[in-house]
């Protein structure tokens, strides 16, 4: 049953394309050895014409190949800069790799910016509670390194406290005795931005008194991001993602100094990602297995919102919290938000325009 | 040709003759070197995962190191300008002193950049036509371009001087003078660029204000000719070669204005922020009281401030400045001071808080320290290196007539006198 | 008529699960714990149809979101600005079914001679104390509303809108939405609550009904006055390099307090 609902996905999103849906290719099966090649090819068909051409030319080298192959990808130029050829190419050697890595077919998508697509992100920050199931679902979905080495999640949930105004404290004014018109009250943290704890672990959330607050990718009009980069490897997607080309970044960590949400992670050593939980059906600026040195950050899944899924943290939120729509459109769910709610940027000042609102009712 | 390719021979053979001490002084420079060639390794076949950074401070000890090392580059400015500038007959002798010290920060900069990127294989993507180079918005690429500029410009310009000193001609001052007033901008340049790098991002407060270019001057053209003026010494009592007092006075003179303004700026800092005390201050107050309970930073802050003021008094005090034993010991608490001010103590605080508050401490790993030696090894082997050709050259003991004389007179003759440099 | 479609594939699972692994199946919880639930399989190679939370349990990954779902049937609100075809939910009515005895002793249909013909409010006795632990202090409503405010007085497995006409359990918002018309109305429009599926406007989403995320019997929390039961949390991410503990957070604030 749940082909005739993918299906429905499929038709319904790309009706141009065909069903170019990689959600379906998993049916690919693991090119590892020169037997499986025929159901290689045989399922390659059902992906898109583009990556049928890469896996064409691919399927000229030899196995023997693979050390060519890397060199390829190192020779590799920027990939908003390729052809669609080239594009192909490099998905299909990538696709190549990946499954060769993770022992089951991979699929590197490559699914342009949709036209009319501005993506937009709202988050109710009254609604949240704190459970952290957003950024666990973002490393199931995104293929995160994990484990005690190296542990990388795109959303952090700061816990803030509504603090608590106490006669006890009238008289602790600071500093103390040179009547300068500091209260005691004066730092009960009520009402504070950014000053919260990371790391709550408490037996259940939400807890009375505290507020939480999701921070991730902002998705900037104006990413200061894509500013500092000294490659453009980071750049903004004509849909509204800002995406990264792992392939072209030298990992000078400009972006994550310029980032002003602590947006972006680093990959101090290649990702330590387990086969079994890798997700295969990938995106080249999404959630492509990382390399060892590169930056990366969210992209508002655009594996699965390029093919009309809604991100992977939007479905699992167990409040609703999170919403997620295309801003050009004024039925959808965050225009809604935009038009009915209050809503705010996390540092607005620093005029970076942030495409995620928070809001609340 | 002949007469370059005879300067290349002559320049080297003379470079890798010389003492015990100086052989010992190479060999613990490689040594260190040694250091650096397994930490790149580790590096490239492994990643940063052995540095003591993380996503929180993702800068450390490399980039730091960098910064600084700009600033030593730009502040070798401080010998030419007034040679060239003012006429300062004593400094105009040894100008291109400052020039080797300059190429050599350069080539240390740029071995910690490496250190500090995550894919130097992948460089070659910055390079303009077959990669992207992402002028005019990127101040890395802006950074880069200044530096590489800075770079040659040194480089011919201080062989240019060295060859035509070497082959006894005068030299061409419609192709020198220009060079030498060009590479003087240039090198504010280099050191303003490098501020723009960092306070251009008002993801951090610490950094994001527009006293840091000038407060980067000043402590460049502090921090330079201390080191030029440790070096004056070293040259005056292990070589030949005599550099005039009036040209130590000089620098003095200038490290102390420098000095002042540096120390004032840090005072205007800390009082603008700590007024208001905004959460914008918390990285300085950090840096200053240590926050949360973390506090490593602390005597490093309030050591390198009362390093910069001992320097200070010592350099304002005309009796204790032209005490050389005692500007010495100037000259190296303001270099010392001045690095940790503007290496770890600037970058590090930048990171903590993290732009949305959360608190954690950097500790540089053994690798990071090693490598970082291992850099500042191989800028000292190259400086001790070009020192020592230049101060060979501007004696005299390496020059074209001479070589030429003693082949004709000796085939085997040694420059016998080599200069006891380390 | 569909249900004959999906039967064969539904053996077809079975089978494959059978034959590949006889590992216990996973239940996982959707949104909150005691309400929807879901078993892992595979529905395809290297596809689960749900990735769980080794520690809470809940499901983090959504392998097909419309898994298993039946359309929502009309919303009756002349400006319900949704797409009819492509609202899906999951459907529970199958849940509710009655023990046999309760059928045949109370539940027949017709409200038994003896029962009072009013709502007012009244201690229940037996299992209902299993739900509502003392129906004359129901935490919803803060004693306004009673069970049959919401629950049909003899289709026991219907709920209720105000002219007594039955809801069925698969549309609990046409009940909520009689006192919580602003919800109710942010729940149309997707402001409110929780829906898997397509992002666009006129795509198919699974909307997540009022009681897949709300206890309707404990709407109070007790202290916390919260609509939202409380969660266990994921674990808290890993602290950086050379930290050994958070205790720093825990301190106090304020830029001053150092």
């Amino acid at each position: 049953m749940h082909v005739t609902n993918k299906e429905k996905i499929c038709n319904q999103q790309s009706p141009a394309e065909g069903c170019a849906c990689s959600g379906q290719a998993p049916g690919a099966a693991p090119a590892d050895n020169v037997s499986s090649r025929r159901n290689f090819l045989k399922s390659a068909g059902m992906l898109s014409v583009n990556s049928l051409l890469g896996t064409a030319a691919l399927m000229t080298m030899s196995d023997d190949a693979r050390a060519n192959m890397d060199w390829a990808e190192w020779f590799q130029g920027n990939y908003r800069l390729m052809s669609d050829e080239e594009k192909a190419l490099a998905r299909a050697r990538l696709e190549r790799r990946y499954s060769r890595e993770y022992g089951k077919a991979v699929t590197v998508d490559g699914t342009p910016a949709q036209e009319g697509v501005l993506m937009g992100y709202a988050l109710n920050i009254k609604k949240c509670i704190g459970c952290r199931r957003c950024a666990k679902a973002c490393v199931e979905e995104n293929n995160q390194s994990r484990g005690k080495d190296q542990e990388i999640e795109w959303i952090r949930v700061l816990k803030m406290e509504k603090g608590e105004f106490s006669k006890e404290k009238m008289n602790q004014g600071y500093p103390e005795g040179l009547g300068i018109q500091v209260g005691g009250n004066a730092y009960s943290p009520a009402g504070v931005v950014l000053e919260g704890e990371h790391y709550y672990q408490p037996e259940a959330v939400p807890e009375k008194g505290s507020v939480y607050m999701p921070i991730a990718c902002m998705q900037c009009e104006k990413p200061p991001c894509v500013k500092v980069c000294p490659v453009r490897t980071t750049y903004r997607e004509a849909d509204g993602p800002v995406v990264i080309d792992y392939n072209w970044c030298i990992g000078c960590r400009m972006c994550m100094s310029a980032c002003p949400y602590w947006a972006r992670r680093f990959n101090w050593s290649d990702p330590k990602l387990p086969k079994e939980a890798m997700n295969p059906v990938t995106h080249y600026l999404g959630n492509r297995p990382r390399m060892k040195g590169v930056v990366e950050k969210c992209t508002f899944c655009i594996q699965r919102t390029r093919k009309g899924r809604y991100p992977a943290c939007v479905e699992v939120c167990p409040v609703g919290a999170r919403k997620f729509g295309n801003l050009l459109d004024p039925n959808s769910e965050v225009s809604r938000i935009i038009e009915r709610k209050q809503v705010f940027r996390l540092k607005a000042e620093l005029n970076t325009y942030p495409k995620f609102f928070y809001f609340m009712d | 040709m002949d007469k370059l390719k005879r300067f290349a021979v002559d320049y080297v053979t003379y470079v890798v003759k010389g003492s015990p001490a100086f052989y010992a002084w190479i060999a613990l420079l490689c040594a260190l070197i040694l250091g650096l060639l397994y930490g790149t390794y580790l590096h490239a076949a492994d990643g940063l995962r052995y540095t003591g950074l993380t996503d929180q401070v993702h800068d450390g000890l490399y980039l730091a190191n960098f910064v600084f090392l700009v600033g030593i580059a730009a502040g070798a400015v401080t010998i030419v300008f007034p040679a060239y500038v003012y006429h300062h007959k004593a400094l105009h002798s040894v100008a291109v002193l400052g020039e080797m010290l300059a190429i050599s920060a350069v080539l240390m900069c740029m071995l910690f950049i490496v250190s500090h990127m995550g894919r130097p294989d992948r460089l070659w993507h910055m390079l303009p036509i077959i990669g992207i180079y992402n002028i005019p918005n990127s101040m890395l690429a802006w950074d880069t371009l200044v530096l590489i500029g800075y770079l040659f410009l040194n480089f011919i310009g201080g062989f240019y001087y060295l060859y035509k000193k070497y082959t006894g001609q005068p030299l061409n001052d419609k192709f020198y003078l220009p060079l030498i007033y060009v590479s003087i901008v240039w090198a504010l340049s280099i050191h303003t660029v490098t501020a723009f790098l960092l306070n251009t991002m008002p993801s951090r407060p610490m950094w994001h204000h527009s006293m840091m270019p000038i407060r980067f001057i000043s402590t460049a053209f502090a921090a330079g000719p201390s080191l030029i003026v440790l070096i004056f010494l070293i040259v005056r009592a292990r070589t030949r070669l005599w550099i005039e007092n009036s040209a130590i006075d000089l620098l003095a003179t200038i490290i102390t204005y420098c000095l002042g303004l540096a120390l004032f700026l840090t005072l205007s800092e800390v009082v603008t922020d700590l007024y208001a005390n905004t959460e914008h201050a918390m990285g300085l107050q950090y840096l200053m009281f240590g926050m949360h309970g973390f506090n490593d930073l602390v005597p490093w802050f309030w050591g390198s401030l009362a390093a910069m003021i001992v320097a200070f008094a010592i350099l304002l005090t005309p009796y204790w400045r032209t005490n050389y034993r005692l500007l010495a010991i100037a000259c190296i608490l303001a270099f010392c001071g001045i690095w940790i001010e503007k290496g770890m103590g600037l970058l590090v605080p930048g990171f903590i808080p993290t732009p949305i508050g959360e608190f954690t401490q950097y500790f540089p790993s053994t690798l990071e320290i090693f490598v970082t030696l291992g850099n500042w090894a191989v800028g000292f082997l190259v400086l001790t290196v070009l020192l020592k050709g230049a101060i060979g050259i501007l004696l005299g003991e390496i020059a074209y007539a001479a070589t030429a004389q003693d082949k004709t007179i000796s085939g085997n003759a040694e420059v016998s006198i080599a200069p006891e440099l380390t | 008529m569909k249900k004959y479609a999906f039967l064969p594939a539904v053996l077809l699972l079975w089978c494959v699960s059978l034959s590949s692994a006889r590992a216990e199946p996973v239940k996982c919880f959707e949104s909150r714990k005691g309400a929807s639930e879901v078993t892992q399989r595979m529905i395809g190679e290297n596809l689960p149809n749900v990735k769980c939370s080794p520690k809470t349990g809940a499901v983090l990954w959504w392998g097909d979101p419309l898994d298993g779902t039946v359309p929502m049937g009309d919303m009756p609100v002349a400006d319900a600005d949704y797409n009819r075809g492509k609202a899906v939910v999951k459907p529970r009515t199958d849940k509710v079914g009655l023990l046999p005895l309760c059928g045949n002793t109370c539940h027949t249909g017709v409200l038994p001679s003896g029962f009072p013909q009013n709502k007012d409010t009244r201690q229940l006795v037996m299992m209902h104390q299993a739900i509502v632990l003392d129906a004359t202090k129901l935490p919803h409503g803060r004693g306004s509303i009673w069970c049959l405010d919401c629950h049909h007085s003899t289709k026991r497995n219907k709920l209720v809108d105000h002219r007594d006409n039955p809801i069925s359990f698969d549309q609990p918002q046409l009940l909520c939405g009689k006192c919580h018309g602003e919800v109710y109305r942010d729940w149309r429009e997707g402001i409110h609550g929780k829906r898997i599926g397509e992002w666009a406007s006129t795509g198919t989403k699974r909307w997540f009904v009022c009681t897949e995320c709300h206890n309707p019997h404990n709407v109070q929390h007790g202290e916390r006055n919260r609509g939202i039961a409380q969660h266990q949390p994921e674990n808290a991410p890993a602290l950086p390099k050379g930290m050994k503990t958070a205790d720093h957070e825990r301190r106090q604030h304020g830029a001053a307090k150092h």
